[in-house]
């Protein structure tokens, strides 16, 4: 049997598309038993059983047409002209913008390709030097993972769903959970930008009114799109699915008959690559609703939490031991694969201990966010490397004080649970 | 995908897959967009629940994901853990490529076996998923897509081999 691990986990190496590894190891567990090997495409289809699940492509399609639009430019112009007058101002500007822009295409290193190009000649004309800007905009295409309607956010509640844990995973609960954590990591990053900078002759723009009028003119259509998802969900008006769709509709309308910044021509296009990224996610994600299924008949995680209780004692050991793992595991796995192969293991376990499932997910979330900037696999070093023509080491050393940071923020929201639990007990 | 150094009926053929698959895949997010504005529309307006488009929702992302999935196969855009890619010579890793597309060929074509099997297993009981439409219609994008994600595959196979043997540029 660990000879057969030993070979999958050669086989991911290798470069094997992941969902076909996990269909693999899933067809063979199978055998074992008196299982019929349809129950693996059976699982699959169950894809077709979650509501909740038609979020996800609708959010996605939305994520790309912003993308693909003029709308990144102005939410720049915007947030500048309220932020710019700030010490260390353009570099939260980057923040926010990249932030809420990660938030809508769930960090899947469009934010670095399409924001990368506006953001880092805007930081070195603005006189910041030039490895903290590299710094800056890698760190940036992950952060936002904790707002909604992220992705990871969504997947995560549609995994934790499946494992009868006893507590409800709202995704609405998730997306509220979120927003300090989240605001912490920003603010913590911007802190630094304006620490790091510091006597730097950078000059500062003047907070002008006809600018920030102008720009919040400019943006008028995009603005309210948070408004509508987050007020839409938790005035009870939307489903999160219906939000999706609406925001779906709402950007479409918006930038290809508005704005007319996408042509209709350029439409098939838009869609086709946004549903690529979804067909990849999910198929990973119907595999591993098999391999669930098997995990669970074979209550590995019951014996997993078992063999765990007799070595770490307590909470606080087991969310240290956590940290350590999820690190590692972020620098080996994607963000989607890690959360649809790891959770189930780990929320049960997780539970046992008395962490709250809704905690869990931020934390998780929250520790994946440093693994996209550890090598050897942080897509967001080599989408940067790629993207402003530098070698890896020299943008991994770039970033390294802004992963401290993170790592920082990390401990305080595994430490503090109010910091996710804080706004869901009212 | 480059089409242009296989036989013409082939290239032919793939060609028509192609359109189709691309058709299929956007006009059924179109539908799923529309359907799903619609539905809310409805609801608030009319008070309006129509249960049957919510069946066909769900079923529209089930098959949307699965043609995505194809798509993602086209473009190898499938996640894996690409490391070697970086440390390996060119066409030592078009070796290895070859060795993992005809790995994930296997795997596919057995899921699609098993589709096939499943399909006749519904058809067998005759259940309604939405208005006329038998479940296993709508299961049909199964053995369907795991088939077009091997073709697909078979395809980068022929790449990686004509590479491996040094008689098709590495890219």
């Amino acid at each position: 049997m660990i000879l057969t691990g030993l070979a999958f986990v050669a086989l991911v190496l290798l470069g094997t598309p992941l969902f076909a590894v996990i269909a693999a190891s899933v067809l063979l567990a199978f055998s074992h038993t008196d299982t019929r090997l349809t129950v693996v495409v059976s699982e699959v289809y169950r894809l077709s059983e979650m509501p909740v699940l038609l979020a996800i492509p609708l959010f996605t399609f939305a994520g790309y047409v912003l993308a693909e639009s003029q709308a990144p430019r102005r939410l720049v112009r915007l947030t500048n002209a309220f932020l710019g007058w700030m010490p260390g101002g353009l570099a939260a500007v980057v923040l926010v913008v990249c932030a809420l822009f990660t938030a809508f295409t769930g960090a899947s290193g469009v934010t670095i390709v399409a924001l990368g190009a506006l953001l880092f000649p805007a930081l070195t004309q603005a006189g910041y030097p030039e490895r903290f800007n590299l710094g800056l905009i890698t760190t940036s295409g992950s952060i936002g993972l904790l707002f909604a309607p992220s992705l990871p956010l969504i997947l995560y509640s549609v995994v934790a769903q499946q494992l009868n844990i006893g507590q409800p995973v709202a995704i609405g609960d998730l997306f509220l959970a979120g927003i300090l954590p989240g605001t912490l990591i920003v603010l913590l990053l911007a802190l630094y930008g304006a620490w790091q900078n510091r006597g730097q002759a950078i000059p500062t723009t003047r907070f002008s009114v006809r600018e920030a009028l102008g720009a919040a003119r400019e943006a008028a259509w995009e603005v309210p799109l948070p408004l509508i998802i987050l007020g839409g969900i938790y005035s009870g008006y939307f489903a999160v699915s219906e939000a999706a769709a609406v925001t779906a509709l709402y950007v479409l309308v918006v930038e290809v008959f508005i704005h007319r910044e996408i042509r209709l021509p350029e439409l098939p296009r838009v869609m086709r690559e946004s549903m690529v990224l979804v067909g990849a996610i999910l198929i990973v994600l119907g595999m591993s609703l098999a391999s669930t299924n098997y995990l669970l008949d074979a209550e590995v995680p019951t014996r997993l939490f078992a063999f765990i209780r007799e070595h770490v004692h307590g909470a606080l050991g087991f969310l240290l031991l956590l940290n350590l793992f999820l690190l590692v595991l972020g620098m080996m796995l994607d963000i989607f694969s890690a959360l649809v192969i790891m959770v189930p293991l780990i929320l049960p376990i997780a539970v046992g201990y008395g962490v709250h499932p809704i905690h869990l997910g931020i934390v998780f979330l929250a520790n994946m966010e440093i693994g996209y900037l550890m090598p050897p696999i942080g897509m967001n070093l080599f989408i940067a490397s790629y993207r402003f023509n530098k070698p890896v080491l020299t943008i991994f050393r770039a970033v390294l004080p802004f992963v401290a940071i993170l790592v920082l923020a990390v401990l305080l929201i595994t430490y503090v649970p109010w910091l996710s639990l804080g706004l869901l007990r009212h | 995908m480059p089409t242009h150094q296989l036989p013409a009926p082939i290239a032919r053929f793939i060609r028509i897959v192609t359109w189709v698959e691309n058709g299929l895949l956007i006009g059924l997010l179109a539908l799923m967009v529309g359907l799903a504005g619609t539905q809310i529309l409805f609801r608030n307006l009319l008070d309006l629940s129509l249960l049957e488009a919510d069946q066909l929702l769900r079923m529209l992302v089930l098959w949307v994901a699965l043609l995505g999935a194809v798509a993602a196969s086209r473009d190898r855009k499938h996640i894996s853990v690409d490391v070697l890619s970086r440390f390996l010579p060119a066409r030592l890793h078009a070796g290895v490529r070859a060795f993992t597309d005809l790995f994930t060929i296997g795997v596919c074509l057995l899921l699609a076996w098993q589709s096939v099997h499943f399909v006749q297993d519904e058809r067998a009981m005759a259940e309604k998923a939405f208005g006329a439409v038998p479940v296993w219609v709508t299961e049909l994008i199964l053995p369907i897509a795991f088939a077009l994600i091997a073709l697909r595959y078979a395809l980068h196979l022929r790449h990686s081999l004509l590479q491996c043997c040094g008689r098709e540029e590495c890219r």
